[in-house]
């Protein structure tokens, strides 16, 4: 009887689970189009657009960030994917602290860790 | 699913005990962790949070026509401290559940274990000291590949136990890194040394070791090799071999493994296709993965409780199929051949990744 009870909890927890999963992946996709938009304003980080206004300097710092952002997603793709399956992104804390495991777990190197943060959290 | 090194029965009141202990000191760690973040707020890094994360799972095995249910939750609490620091820790609860003759349903204990709690600084960019319980470095099995949610087949490889001590975590400390060296590779590392402990919730044996790997991110391939060294008994020497090769033309995943020991030795080679190419229903064949793993186990000189008493071969098949990121059907079939009769493997089953924030976790620019 007791068993039954701890299966039924099991059952439960992972149902409350699934859905808050399911729930989040909705609010995520219903998100989506806002967030691509605020990505492109954020390509240029204040500081860069504080220190240099001209032009030139707005698209070779702009250009700098897309290509950390590729560059980002090749090493995610090339060491998360080795064990698991990639996942989605997370918010930037999330991430933050979910990459240090991942450092010590995974031994991501240093400039691997920055990358894939810098892009999982954009 | 069967766990090597069970931590049953006589000890688990002080299992209990040292759980609650692990939790507490997970909590306050993390109630730490918050202020430090508070007071480092303006800093320009992004500052990390403690996370509750970890998987759950509900499997059906059949092996030789006895059915075995397995409710399992592992959960894993991490807390970064400062800049360089993270505490760590996993628990592990599981349910053989099976029908016992002259009762209805099928019955099981709850099994509760603490996989690992470690702490880890992070020395420099080469290096990372980790001190405390930790998951052994031997091969990548145990390490990297183990919880539900990451394996492509629910069933343990046969050389699992080789190396990695009695439930699969040693006590003591180890340094361990990953950093490039050469345009194209990077090397990564591990060195410990664990103690001898018999007492049940961190039993270990007294053994010292060191696993090194390459790996070339343009080929997308990883090798590398472990060594270890018994301190105790009958003071032998394992060493093993791994390979971890994802095509990049391809959506295929080779994972393999060899692993010697005076105990016995033997290999398994695991590939994964993911159906994403295919022309058609193109939504349900990305989400669809085929497995395979054919393993063989060759008995050593010494017995081991952990491993099988003869010579055996084992394939498996499986199909998995992934809802959605973390949430996945999974299933399997396999024949078992050895000299003590071969035998079905038989696994349903349904696998969750969790990732729960402990703190305010920003969000995604």
């Amino acid at each position: 009887m007791r068993r039954n009870r701890i299966l039924v909890c099991c059952l439960g927890v992972m149902a409350l689970l699934v859905r808050s999963s399911i729930g989040q992946e909705h609010a995520k996709s219903e998100k989506s189009p806002s967030a691509a938009t605020a990505v492109g304003p954020s390509t240029t980080s204040p500081k860069a657009t504080h220190d240099s206004t001209s032009p030139q300097a707005l698209r070779s710092s702009a250009s700098d960030e897309k290509a950390a952002r590729i560059e980002g997603e090749r090493r995610f793709r090339a060491n998360c994917g080795r064990c698991h399956q990639p996942p989605h992104k997370f918010p930037p804390r999330v991430m933050a602290a979910a990459i240090r495991h991942m450092r010590v777990r995974a031994m991501l190197t240093d400039e691997d860790m920055r990358l894939i943060l810098k892009y999982m959290t954009q | 699913m069967k766990r090597i090194g069970t931590f049953l029965s006589e000890n688990g009141r002080f299992r209990t005990v040292a759980g609650f202990a692990i939790l507490l000191l997970a909590l306050a760690l993390s109630a730490l962790a918050s202020s430090v973040s508070a007071q480092g707020a303006s800093d320009e890094n992004v500052k990390p949070i403690p996370l509750l994360q970890g998987s759950a799972g509900f499997l059906t095995n059949f092996e030789g026509g006895d059915a075995h249910l397995t409710p399992i939750v592992t959960p894993v609490v991490l807390v970064p401290l400062g800049q360089r620091w993270l505490f760590e820790t996993r628990a592990n609860f599981e349910t053989d559940m099976v029908q016992v003759p002259g009762l209805s349903g099928f019955h099981g204990k709850v099994e509760k274990e603490v996989d690992y709690a470690q702490l880890d600084f992070i020395a420099n960019r080469f290096m990372t000291v980790s001190a405390g319980r930790f998951l052994t470095p031997f091969g990548i099995y145990n390490e990297r590949l183990y919880p539900v949610w990451i394996r492509n087949l629910q069933s343990d490889p046969l050389i699992l136990p080789i190396g990695i001590g009695p439930s699969n975590a040693s006590t003591g400390a180890m340094i361990r890194g990953g950093f490039k060296t050469h345009p194209k590779f990077d090397i990564n590392y591990a060195a410990y040394f664990s103690a001898l402990s018999t007492t049940a919730p961190v039993d270990s044996d007294r053994f010292a070791g060191l696993r090194a790997g390459i790996f070339v991110p343009s080929a997308r391939l990883e090798i590398g090799g472990s060594f270890q060294h018994l301190l105790q008994e009958e003071r032998s020497n394992l060493f093993g071999f791994h390979v971890i090769w994802q095509p990049t033309p391809l959506p295929l995943d080779v994972r393999g493994e060899y692993a010697h020991s005076k105990r016995g030795s033997g290999y398994w080679i695991e590939p994964a296709y993911k159906l994403s190419q295919l022309p058609f229903l193109q939504n349900e064949m990305r989400r669809t993965q085929l497995v395979a793993r054919y393993q063989q186990f060759f008995t050593g000189e010494l017995l081991s409780d952990a491993l099988p008493s003869v010579n055996t071969k084992q394939f498996e098949f499986g199909l998995n199929y992934y809802f959605m990121d973390g949430l996945r059907a999974t299933s399997n079939y396999g024949r078992q051949f050895s000299s003590a009769g071969n035998l079905n493997v038989w696994t349903l089953g349904l696998t969750y990744r969790f990732v729960v924030p402990l703190g305010p976790a920003g969000s995604i620019q």
